[in-house]
Order: C-alpha cells, then sequence, then structure tokens
C-alpha cells in the first residue's frame, strides 16, 4: 500500500479517548510539527530509535553489537543519530527496554486482531477504537480500510486529527466509517500558526466548520478541543478569537485539554532538545485558576466546556 | 530423642563438640533462673498448676553442638542439665550460636528466627510456650509500644476522598423480580447517622481493646477434670461425641447470659465486650508464652486480666499441654512424622486443621423454621426407628440431642437475664425492648421463628453455640438474605399502612446491622506469630448474597439489598460479604449496586460468577438444587449451605516451595533440609528440556502435596477423638440419618480444600525458564540459578531480561494462560485424586488469604524475578509487572478454566477513582469492568478502591483511618492493624485508573 503508516502504539483501557472503555491507536507522523506537541515521536514517518537513560544499566549489550560506533554515554542523547543507520540490531538485546525502536509496521488485520480482543469492554461500556497520532488522515487509504474492518467488526470509531486534511478525500474514505471525530484547535490566528505549527490554518479551519456541518446533518458526531500551551494558545487573545469563530459558526460545545508538562523527557529519548527548558510556566500543569479563566473565556459567549 | 526428626539436625548434636562462650552463657542463665524459681517462693509458685506441679524438660542446642543444655524442672525442683536427655519434651534448635545472641538482645527476635529456620523447635511444642512464659516470668513485659488503636480518637475520621464515596448515592429502580417492597432497593436515603445504636457501636468496635476471655476454656477444663477425658469415672473409655456433648451442655448451662447494652439481639461469644475466644483443645496455649506481653505487642495487642492470666496459666493449659491437642495428639501417635515437622517449619503449607474443621455452612434454615426441639425429635424418632441402631449410631445421635439441650439452656438464661434487665431498667422503650428480647428468647431457637426478629435471635444464639463447640475460624454464616426473606416477608404482610412499612423497613436495617456488629464481638486468638502469617485477620464469617434459588430463578431480594445497606454504612472487614452474581439471571441495577458498594467502602463485597462457580463443582455430580445453593466460606470458597463439610480451607499449599525444591534437587534453601525426592541437578546438566524441568517440578510437588495430604488425614483423625462436634452434626444434612458425626463424615458431601498460594509466580518463573533459557537461550539454567541465589546482585541482565521480555500471565499471551492452566490443573488433578479422612475428595483453590506475604518471606529470589523474601501475588492475581493494561489483566484471569479452580479463587484489582468523575461516572466505570470480566467466564473479583497514596498517608496517620478496609486475599482486613510487609505488598500491588 502506498501510505502505510508506522503504528507507535495500541493503548488499551483507555477511558480519556472518547466515551466508554477504548483502544487507542497511535500512528507515527504528523503534518503539523507543533512546538509543543506532546508526542515527539509521533511526528516523523519513519521509524526511530529512543534511548531512556532512566532505564539503562549501563551493561554495554548493545555496544557489543552496535557496527557503527553510534553509542556512547558520551553522546548528548547516547546515540548518535548521524552515525545511527537504524538497523535496530542492539533493541532485542537491551535486557531493559530502554532502547527501543519507534514505530512498528502493522497491518490492519494486525491491529483489528489486537483490538478486537477488548470488544467485551467495549460493548458493556460502549466504549470503541480510538485513532490517534500523529496524524490519522495523513494516512487516508489505509485508515478508510482499518475503519472499514473495525466497523465491520462492530466496533464504535473515533478519529482525533489536527485538522489537516483533504476533505473530499475524508467524505469518500473515512465518513462512511467513523462515528466520531475529535479536532483540535490551536491557535485563531495565521500568522502564529504558520509560526508555532509549521502551517497555515486556512484549511484547518474550513476543515472545521465542514466536520461541523456533517454533525449538524447527524453524519457524525464531533468535537473540537483546544489544546492549552501556556503563553501561545492559551492567551486571552487567542482562545477569544477561537471562541467568536465558533459562536459565529454556530458551534456550541469545546473540550479544554490542560498542558501536561511530563513530556519534556520524551523529547531526549528520541534526541531532540526540549524546546521550553528556559521557561518555568512549562514546567508544570495550569493552576485551576487559569483553567476558571479559560474556560469562562467560552462560557461568557455561550459555548459549553466539557 | 522422642521422636523421629530431620536427620540433617543430628549432625553432631550429642558428639563431643567444643563447647562455646554463648554456651556458658545460656547455661548460667538457665542456673539463674533455676535458683530463682527454686528459692524464691513468688516464683516457684508458677511451678504449680491447680493439679499439682508441672514437670518439665527443655533442652537448648545448636546444630553443630557447640551448645547442649537442658533445664529440668520436676515435682517443683529446677536444675540444668549439660546433656540435652532423651526424654526432653522439647528441644530448641539453634542454627548457631549467632541466633541467641540476636534472641538475647532483642526477644521478640525469636519469632523471626523461627519463620527463618534459624531455630527450630523439636518435641512437644507446648512446653516451649510454658518455658516462654517462665521467661518472661523474669524479663516481665516489654516496654509497652504505642498500641494502634490506642491513637485512635472516638473523633478521627476518614479521609475527605473516602468520605465523598458517600455523597449522591445512586437510587436503585424496583426491577429484581424478588424484591417485593423496597421502592428504593439501594435505600440511598438512609445513612449511618439514622442509627445512633449502631454508630455507638461501631465507635466501640474501633477504640475498644479485645480482650482474651477464659469462660470457654475454663468451663470446659472443669467438667473434663470432673468427669475424665479419655477415661470417664468408672475407668471405661469415654465416647467422644458424648464426652464433648456433655462438657458443652455444662457450658451453654453455666455460661453467663449477657445482653450487650442497648442491643437488640441477646448473648455473647465472650463476656467480654469484644472477646478473644481460647480454644486449648486446638491451638489456643500458643498465647501461653505470651500471657505476660500480648498487651503491649504492637500488632493487635489484647488485654488479659491478672485473673484470666492465673486461670490459664494454673488450671486451663497444663490440663491440655501433653496430647489433648490436634498437633500434639498427632505428633504422640504417629511419632512426629516428617509431613508433621514441614507443617512446623511455615515454609512449605500450614494446616488450618491443626486449629480447626470449621469451614462449613450449618443448616440454618432448619433451625430457624424448624427449632431445635423438633430436631431433638427428629433425632430421637431416628433412635427409634432404625432398628440397625447399634451404640455406634445411637452414641453420636445422643450427642446430638445433649447439644441441642445446650443450646436450649442457654437460650433460656437469656430470656430470664432479659427479663430480669427489663424489671430494673428505667427508659420504658429499652424496658419494652428488653421484654421484647424476654419473650423471644423463651421461644427460640427451641421453637420455629415466626418473625425477623425472632430469626435474627435464633441466628445469632445458634452462631454463639457453634463458636462455643468449634473454633472461631472461618466458621461462616451462609445464605443469609434468603434465609431471612420469609420472615420479612411476613411480617410485612403484617402491616397495613406505607408509613408503616417505611417504619419496617428502617427496623430491618437496624437489626441486621446489630446482627452484623455481634458478630463482631469475638476475635480468633492470635499469637504474636500469627500476625505476621494471616495478618489482620479476623475469623472471616462469611455472608453470602444474591444470586439464585436452588430451583435457578433470580434470588436478589429485599434482604439481599437491606445486607447490601448494612455492608455499606458499617464498613466492616468481619463478616466477610460474598456476593453471587448470575451473567443473564441476575438484574444489571443488583451488579451496579455491587460495585456502588465496593466504591463506597473501598473493599466489599466479594464478587463471585455463578456460571464459573458451577462449573467448578460440575465434577461432583452434586444434586443440581444443593449446587444452586452454595455459599462462600471463610474467603471465598464453596460450600453446599447446611449439607457439606467442605473444611475448604484445610491447609495452604506454597506452590513455590516445590519449584524452588526443583532448582535444589529436593533441597529446601531456607529450611536447609534435603526432604524432597531427587528430581535432577542444573549442575549435572539433567534437564535438557523444559519439559524436564517441568516433570522435576511437578515431582517435587507431588512430594509436598502427599505429605500435607496424610498430615491433614491424620489431624482429620485427631478431630474425631479430641473434638467430634455433635452440635454441628446435628446441622448438617446427613449426619443424622447416617448416625455419625461430621468428623466421622457424616454429612452429606464432604471434601477438604487447599488454598494453593503462588500460581501467578510460578507460572511467571516457568515461563521465564522455557522462554529464556531453553526458547532464546539468553542464559543457562545454572546461571539463573547463580542468579537467584545471589538475589541477582549482580546479576542485573539476567534480572532485567526476566523483568521485560518474558510475556507473563496476565499480560495478554494465551501461552501464559496455557501455562497457568497447565499447572492448576496438575494441582487440582493430583489433589482430586486424593481422599480425605472422611471419605470425600481434595479441592484446589486459588487464593492466599494473608500467606502469600507469608510465605512470601520465607523463599528466595524466583526465576520470576520476583526477589528473596518479597511477596507473591496475592491469590492468582498477575503481577504488577506483567502489563500496563488493565484489560489485559482481566482478560487472562477470565481465561483460565473453572474446572480447575473448585475450591475458588481469588482476583484482586486495585482500581482508582478519576477525581473528574461523577460518582455515578465512576460506579459505572467499574460495573463495565465487573460485568465484562463476568461475561468473559471469569470466577470470582474482589476490587480495592484506594490509592496507593492514601495507603501510604494510612500507614503515616493510622489514627485518621482507622476504619479504611483492605482486600487482603479473599478476606477484609483493616489497613492500619496489619504488619508492615503486607502494607506495602498492597501499595505494591498495580494500581488502574479508572
Amino acid at each position: 500500500m502506498k501510505d502505510h503508516p508506522l503504528i507507535l502504539e495500541i493503548k488499551g483501557n483507555s477511558l480519556d479517548d472518547g466515551p466508554g472503555i477504548r483502544s487507542v491507536v497511535f500512528f507515527k507522523g504528523c503534518p503539523l510539527s507543533c512546538i509543543w506537541c506532546h508526542n515527539p515521536e509521533s511526528k516523523q514517518r519513519d521509524v526511530e530509535i529512543s534511548f531512556d537513560s532512566k532505564q539503562c544499566i549501563a551493561c554495554g549489550s548493545c555496544r557489543d553489537i552496535c557496527t557503527r560506533d553510534a553509542l556512547s554515554e558520551k553522546n548528548l542523547y547516547y546515540i548518535n543519530r548521524n552515525k545511527c543507520d537504524l538497523c535496530l540490531e542492539c533493541v532485542d538485546p537491551c535486557p531493559t527496554g530502554a532502547l527501543e525502536a519507534v514505530g512498528k509496521k502493522m497491518n490492519v488485520e494486525d491491529i483489528v486482531a489486537t483490538v478486537v480482543r477488548d470488544k467485551p469492554f467495549f460493548d458493556t461500556s460502549q466504549g470503541g477504537v480510538t485513532l490517534s497520532g500523529g496524524e490519522p488522515l495523513m494516512f487516508m487509504d489505509f485508515t478508510s480500510d482499518l475503519l472499514k474492518s473495525l466497523k465491520a467488526a462492530g466496533i464504535h470509531t473515533l478519529v482525533e486529527t489536527c485538522g489537516l486534511f483533504s476533505f473530499s478525500a475524508f467524505k469518500d474514505k473515512i465518513l462512511p466509517f467513523c462515528d466520531q471525530v475529535y479536532m483540535d484547535l490551536k491557535l485563531h490566528d495565521t500568522a502564529l500558526h504558520q509560526q508555532y505549527c509549521g502551517t497555515s490554518n486556512e484549511l484547518i479551519l474550513e476543515n472545521l466548520l465542514a466536520l461541523h456541518k456533517l454533525s449538524i446533518a447527524g453524519n457524525l458526531e464531533f468535537l473540537t478541543r483546544i489544546p492549552l500551551v501556556p503563553g501561545i494558545t492559551d492567551t486571552d487573545q487567542n482562545l477569544s478569537a477561537i471562541a467568536s469563530f465558533l459562536k459565529e459558526n454556530g458551534i456550541g460545545q469545546v473540550q479544554m485539554l490542560n498542558f501536561n508538562p511530563l513530556w519534556a523527557e520524551k523529547c531526549a529519548k528520541v534526541g531532540v532538545a526540549y524546546p521550553f527548558e528556559n521557561k518555568p510556566e512549562m514546567q508544570k500543569w495550569l493552576e485551576p485558576e487559569k483553567l476558571e479563566a479559560c474556560k469562562s473565556i467560552f462560557l461568557k459567549r455561550g459555548i459549553e466546556v466539557l | 530423642m522422642l521422636f523421629q526428626t530431620d536427620p540433617s539436625l543430628n549432625l553432631a548434636s550429642d558428639k563431643k563438640a567444643r563447647k562455646s562462650r554463648t554456651h556458658y552463657l545460656i547455661k548460667f542463665l538457665l542456673r539463674l533462673m533455676a535458683v530463682n524459681f527454686n528459692w524464691r517462693p513468688s516464683k516457684k509458685q508458677y511451678l504449680k498448676s491447680d493439679q499439682g506441679w508441672i514437670d518439665s524438660t527443655i533442652g537448648i542446642r545448636t546444630r553443630n553442638g557447640s551448645i547442649t543444655t537442658a533445664i529440668q524442672i520436676k515435682d517443683g525442683k529446677v536444675k540444668t542439665l549439660s546433656k540435652v536427655p532423651e526424654n526432653a519434651d522439647a528441644v530448641f534448635v539453634l542454627e548457631n550460636d549467632d541466633v541467641v545472641k540476636e534472641v538475647l538482645k532483642d526477644a521478640s527476635a525469636m519469632m523471626v528466627m523461627m519463620l527463618k529456620n534459624k531455630l527450630l523447635i523439636e518435641g512437644n511444642l507446648n512446653y516451649p510456650l510454658l518455658f516462654g512464659y517462665y521467661i518472661s516470668l523474669f524479663t516481665g513485659a516489654p516496654e509497652k509500644t504505642k498500641d494502634r488503636k490506642e491513637l485512635a480518637s472516638p473523633e478521627a475520621t476518614h479521609k475527605t476522598e473516602l468520605d465523598n464515596r458517600k455523597k449522591d448515592l445512586l437510587k436503585g429502580e424496583k426491577v429484581d423480580p424478588g424484591v417485593k417492597h423496597l421502592s428504593d432497593p439501594y435505600l440511598s436515603e438512609f445513612s449511618l447517622e439514622d442509627f445512633p445504636r449502631l454508630a455507638e457501636y461501631l465507635d466501640i468496635h474501633f477504640t475498644k481493646k479485645p480482650e482474651i476471655c477464659h469462660e470457654r476454656p475454663k468451663l470446659l477444663t472443669d467438667w473434663y477434670k470432673q468427669n475424665g477425658f479419655e477415661k470417664d469415672n468408672d475407668g471405661n473409655p469415654w465416647v467422644p461425641e458424648l464426652r464433648q456433648a456433655n462438657a458443652f451442655k455444662y457450658l451453654m448451662e453455666n455460661r453467663k447470659p449477657i445482653i450487650r447494652r442497648g442491643d437488640l439481639i441477646a448473648g455473647t461469644t465472650t463476656t467480654r465486650e469484644i472477646g478473644v475466644v481460647v480454644y486449648p483443645d486446638s491451638s489456643g496455649s500458643t498465647i501461653w508464652s505470651e500471657l505476660n506481653t500480648a498487651d503491649s505487642r504492637e500488632l493487635n495487642p489484647y488485654h488479659i486480666s491478672e485473673e484470666t492470666k492465673e486461670i490459664l496459666h494454673r488450671e486451663v493449659f497444663p490440663y491440655w499441654i501433653r496430647n489433648r491437642s490436634f498437633r500434639e495428639w498427632v505428633r504422640e501417635k504417629y511419632n512426629n512424622p516428617v509431613c508433621q515437622q514441614l507443617d512446623e517449619r511455615f515454609a512449605v503449607y500450614f494446616l488450618w486443621k491443626t486449629v480447626a474443621l470449621s469451614h462449613t455452612i450449618a443448616d440454618f434454615p432448619k433451625l430457624l423454621s424448624k427449632g431445635s426441639q423438633v430436631i431433638i425429635e427428629e433425632i430421637q424418632k431416628e433412635m427409634e426407628t432404625d432398628v440397625s441402631s447399634d451404640s455406634r449410631k445411637k452414641n453420636p445421635l445422643e450427642a446430638m440431642i445433649l447439644c441441642l439441650e445446650g443450646l436450649n439452656a442457654y437460650a433460656a438464661n437469656l430470656s430470664k437475664q432479659a427479663f430480669e434487665e427489663a424489671i430494673g431498667e428505667n427508659d420504658p422503650e429499652r424496658k419494652k425492648e428488653l421484654a421484647n428480647l424476654g419473650e423471644i428468647c423463651a421461644r427460640v431457637p427451641k421453637h420455629p421463628c415466626r418473625t425477623l426478629e425472632e430469626a435474627v435471635n435464633a441466628l445469632w444464639i445458634g452462631w454463639v453455640a457453634l463458636h462455643m463447640e468449634n473454633t472461631n475460624a472461618g466458621l461462616s454464616l451462609g445464605r443469609l438474605d434468603q434465609w431471612l426473606q420469609p420472615y420479612y416477608e411476613a411480617d410485612m404482610e403484617k402491616l397495613d399502612s406505607a408509613e408503616e412499612r417505611e417504619v419496617y423497613i428502617e427496623k430491618a436495617i437496624e437489626l441486621i446491622g446489630c446482627f452484623y456488629m455481634r458478630c463482631t464481638d469475638h476475635l480468633p486468638l492470635v499469637a504474636d506469630i500469627g500476625n505476621y502469617l494471616f495478618g489482620g485477620s479476623s475469623s472471616d464469617q462469611a455472608i453470602t448474597l444474591g444470586g439464585q434459588t436452588p430451583d435457578g430463578e433470580d434470588a436478589v431480594n429485599d434482604m439481599t439489598y437491606i445486607f447490601l445497606k448494612v455492608t455499606e454504612m458499617l464498613s466492616l472487614r468481619d463478616p466477610n460479604v460474598n456476593a453471587r452474581y448470575v451473567p443473564g439471571l441476575n438484574t444489571e441495577s443488583y451488579l451496579k449496586r455491587l460495585c456502588e458498594v465496593n466504591l463506597i467502602t473501598a473493599a466489599t463485597p466479594s464478587l463471585h460468577n455463578d456460571n464459573a462457580v458451577l462449573a467448578s463443582l460440575e465434577e461432583f455430580n452434586y444434586d443440581p438444587r444443593d449446587a444452586r445453593d452454595w455459599s462462600a466460606t471463610g474467603c471465598v470458597e464453596p460450600t453446599l449451605s447446611g449439607k457439606h463439610l467442605s473444611h475448604t480451607n484445610c491447609m495452604m499449599m506454597n506452590m513455590v516451595a516445590p519449584l524452588e525444591m526443583a532448582l535444589n534437587n529436593g533441597f529446601h534453601p531456607l529450611m536447609k533440609w534435603k526432604v524432597g525426592p531427587d528430581t535432577g541437578e542444573i549442575e549435572k546438566g539433567d534437564f535438557k528440556t523444559f519439559e524436564d524441568f517441568y516433570e522435576a517440578f511437578l515431582g517435587q510437588f507431588k512430594f509436598l502435596i502427599d505429605q500435607s495430604v496424610e498430615l491433614n488425614n491424620m489431624l482429620g483423625e485427631a478431630h474425631t477423638y479430641i473434638r467430634p462436634t455433635p452440635l454441628l452434626s446435628s446441622l448438617i444434612e446427613g449426619c443424622i440419618e447416617n448416625g455419625r458425626d461430621v468428623t466421622w463424615g457424616g454429612a452429606k458431601y464432604n471434601s477438604s480444600g487447599a488454598a494453593c498460594i503462588g500460581l501467578a509466580d510460578v507460572t511467571d518463573s516457568l515461563l521465564a525458564i522455557r522462554q529464556l533459557v531453553f526458547e532464546d537461550k539468553r542464559f543457562t539454567l545454572e546461571q539463573l540459578k547463580g542468579a537467584i541465589e545471589k538475589n541477582f546482585e549482580g546479576d542485573e541482565v539476567i534480572h532485567n531480561l526476566i523483568l521485560n521480555k518474558v510475556s507473563r500471565f496476565g499480560s495478554g499471551s494465551s501461552e501464559a494462560v496455557e501455562m497457568a492452566d497447565r499447572i492448576a490443573a496438575f494441582t487440582h488433578d493430583y489433589f482430586g485424586s486424593k481422599l480425605n479422612f472422611r471419605g470425600g475428595p481434595y479441592t484446589a483453590g486459588f487464593w492466599s488469604m494473608s500467606n502469600h506475604v507469608a510465605f512470601g518471606s520465607l523463599s528466595g529470589a524466583l526465576p520470576s524475578g520476583k526477589l528473596a523474601e518479597k511477596a507473591f501475588t496475592p491469590g492468582l492475581t498477575p503481577s504488577p509487572v506483567a502489563s500496563r493494561n488493565l484489560l489485559d489483566n482481566i482478560r487472562d484471569v477470565a481465561a483460565l478454566n473453572p474446572r480447575n479452580m473448585n475450591n475458588n479463587m481469588a482476583f484482586n484489582v486495585k482500581v482508582v477513582p478519576s477525581s473528574q468523575d461523577s460518582h455515578e461516572q465512576t460506579v459505572e466505570n467499574i460495573y463495565s469492568y465487573v460485568k465484562t470480566y463476568f461475561d468473559l467466564g471469569g470466577m470470582q473479583m474482589q476490587l480495592n478502591v484506594v490509592t496507593s497514596d492514601m495507603l501510604r498517608d494510612a500507614m503515616e496517620h493510622p489514627e485518621e483511618y482507622r476504619n479504611l478496609i483492605v482486600r487482603i486475599s479473599g478476606y477484609n482486613a483493616y489497613f492500619v492493624t496489619l504488619n508492615k510487609e503486607l502494607q506495602t505488598e498492597l501499595i505494591e500491588r498495580a494500581e488502574y485508573g479508572i
């Protein structure tokens, strides 16, 4: 298949990614490159190698195997990614799992076989499967096949998306097999969006409205989610602009996603610098008062906050 | 020595080994003791019982003979000996001199030394207890550690997190077909504040220190002294049933009839507000050495009055010391068999049969509906009509009648007491209640019950009587919702208005609440060592709710919900509440309520899938009506109510021990004893394939099962001689028709159940060996053994490979489930191939009380990666490292074949509700897991709805968490009363956010 994605992980028993008990399939690869991305390992499409210094017991098993001399405690993130050719020969001998391959090739049948084991839990809790990422809609054909198979197995489906996709492809390939969509809206201002997320947001805003129309027509359930990033997305200006935009377009419901400071260590694992090293506000959760203030911006305009 | 012993102990004992300095120190101390006894009358008086001087000889020696000495007490004279005489009553065998140094530094170290097999006792175990008592006369009570209960002030409350769970209670719908009169079956309008009587009792429960009561042992011992134990006064051997019955009747006629202040139920188990019952015929004398110290011990201290100490030391224990307990009777008759020595080393199995034959359920419906008088008439008729009735049948029947008369006598005394108190009572309300109690006890349990309060009182009086006869260890109550519903309905029918019914429902809740609080009036006697082996356990009086009727109809009724309301309000560790759920028959509403009560209480009731339990019992071809009438016993185990002497906890078997022995060719590392058969040496390369090693494991396991069964059967015989139980027999179907005591197999159904401990640890160990040694060849078996012996120190690579590369049981691996099933099938089949003393089969269960901690602390590091002395997983719960996904755990456990688990199992799940979710949403979430687990065929599940932080906080501030109950494995305990090891195990359990 031409757009076969890698899968990062299938996480079972999630209660935070849609209704009921869900399994979440994380895709690898995303068209945006948000500076705060909590899943830095999901940005690239290709396989990567990660190293967790906390788990390493310095047994040297990996160094004995590496033919490229890419592994050393002297390297900033242990792995010299300039030398490493991603042969991944060092992963299996690592006794602790400190070294891991990031991204695994799975076909649709493998994924369905994995998640279907939890179908009894979906059934009792009205849960199902959530596709997340990364960006599942970067891989329209694969995602379409996957959703089709999940629906054939009688499983409720939900797609989490950044909103950057071709709507006509969505309508053809995704909509028939998708029960629910969660879409993130980060920044309303196009320039800022370009600055922080690496792309313009015009298509995203367009898609948001198109999805909303589908939901009004009863074709799918739809929810807008706003990730709160201190000083970037949680500003009065941004949230007010988003709120007005939603209000104008008749969208009456949003969900806030609190900033999670715990992702910093994920950066080091895949060998990238944590971009907010010197920003104290990025090292903690948002204060409850701040959260309330953010919410009130929407409530004021009659928009329900979940 | 008197008895054969582990030959490895006798290496150099009486050879002329060089004596150490410690030897002379010990001799000096013993001499000092002797001088004191001989010359100080204040001490000498303790050498005498009311029957004369207590003679004893106690030896002390090390394995290599560096110490050999003894103290002999004869006719009131004490002297030290330089050799251990052949006829010593008991000998302390020490691993080496260091043991003495440890014990002299800190007396409490003795217990640890015993558990770790560094200090062994050869011979009669009662004599060292007496010796321990003598020592305490010189050392006095240790400095009083702060009693945890005293720390608790009446104001102490739950942390808000637990309190919040009681807000916004759900309302139920009247959808269960058996519910007749409850418009909101969840009874959400009621709370503890509505029942001041219960609130007061609950407060006493948490603040009053339990006290040892001498009433039962004294009255019984008095009777035996008058009338003989082995022989009657004419010199003829006693028929044990008749001896017990006469003694029991004497006890019941003469014990004090007590009605607790303000109570709606008459009668008490002891004369103390919260009493500890002493059974010198079973394990009662284990407290002998602690008479002067139990008051100040750290865990579960007991108050003991000076009078009680005197009576127990002088009048009671000496009478039983030689061979009148189950354990010592077996030792004398069977010459200290190896199977018994193994039991006394703590590390491989523990036989509850040394304590009781009580894990069963009496036919209360018969007692309540017919009354004891009709049962007496039934017995008399049996004696008259069965012409074949020889004395073999006649004596047990006569004994039953005597016991039922004893039961009636106690009720009559209670009635008299109630009327007398009514006369002196000034409060008109209470006066009425007392007079009413007088009427009730005048009628029941002799005559058929007509009302709920008669039924509850008859039940309680019967319950007290059964505990006067039989040890309070796992004797269980059964399906009380089923058995009380007819009386509740009869009462309701007499009421005309809705208001009257409302008032009645509140009264019914209060009455059942009083019954629960009555059940907390007694505690089992636990020697301090038991605090470490069976931490925090009460007597585990299981109540069973819900499920189906014998005809297969939905059994959930009004009383089911009334019991659940009481369970929710009181949050007691005991009675141990178990709920049956029949998928496809019982309503969602009922299962949701069970989940809600678990959320509010944090740990109860335990949940059972009827379909799986019945599938596990299929092999026995029980009458299906009887099988559907099963109740949980002690912890979780099934007994066919009123028809079945199931002794479902006859033993606790350590499944890890045979694994350790297989790694060492029959040698057990902690016991340092080559006791098992030769099954192959790793060092010689005897194991070419995984199957070779698996066979070795089975070989050792068979050996231990053989031994445990041999001992259990000897103890079964001991029960027929030392303590047949005619009262219980009269209340178990089959005994009257057969004219046989239950101890002889008189019941309609007989079996003995084992608790097999460490299934997940053994499964994971064998998976690790198969995968990493034999398949992937990451290291050799010899390397693995070396790593284990070093507790993985310096072998981090091996340890981490095991922790990270093995698909464990509970990780969602079908191979792991197959392995667990394979081991469970062997356990079930091999136990199942044995017959007990009563002619019934052995059953196998996979739950652990608290012994996964005790056995874990007595085992080394394991191929599963478990470190030395760390706990096993509770019951058959997957290891916390198996998966981060709770669903993997649930699916794997549900996939186990119930046919291998005919003594049930315990699957612990620790869930943490999200602070974001509403009460209703949290209940929904719990319900989703439980319901799906049952739909998948899972047999049993028990929840702990707590967080590790909360538990850590409770360790720091026990006074704030006095009523926090936790599910250990099968039973509940108050977290703050547990030993540190158990508390740690609970904290380290996998925790899943919901």
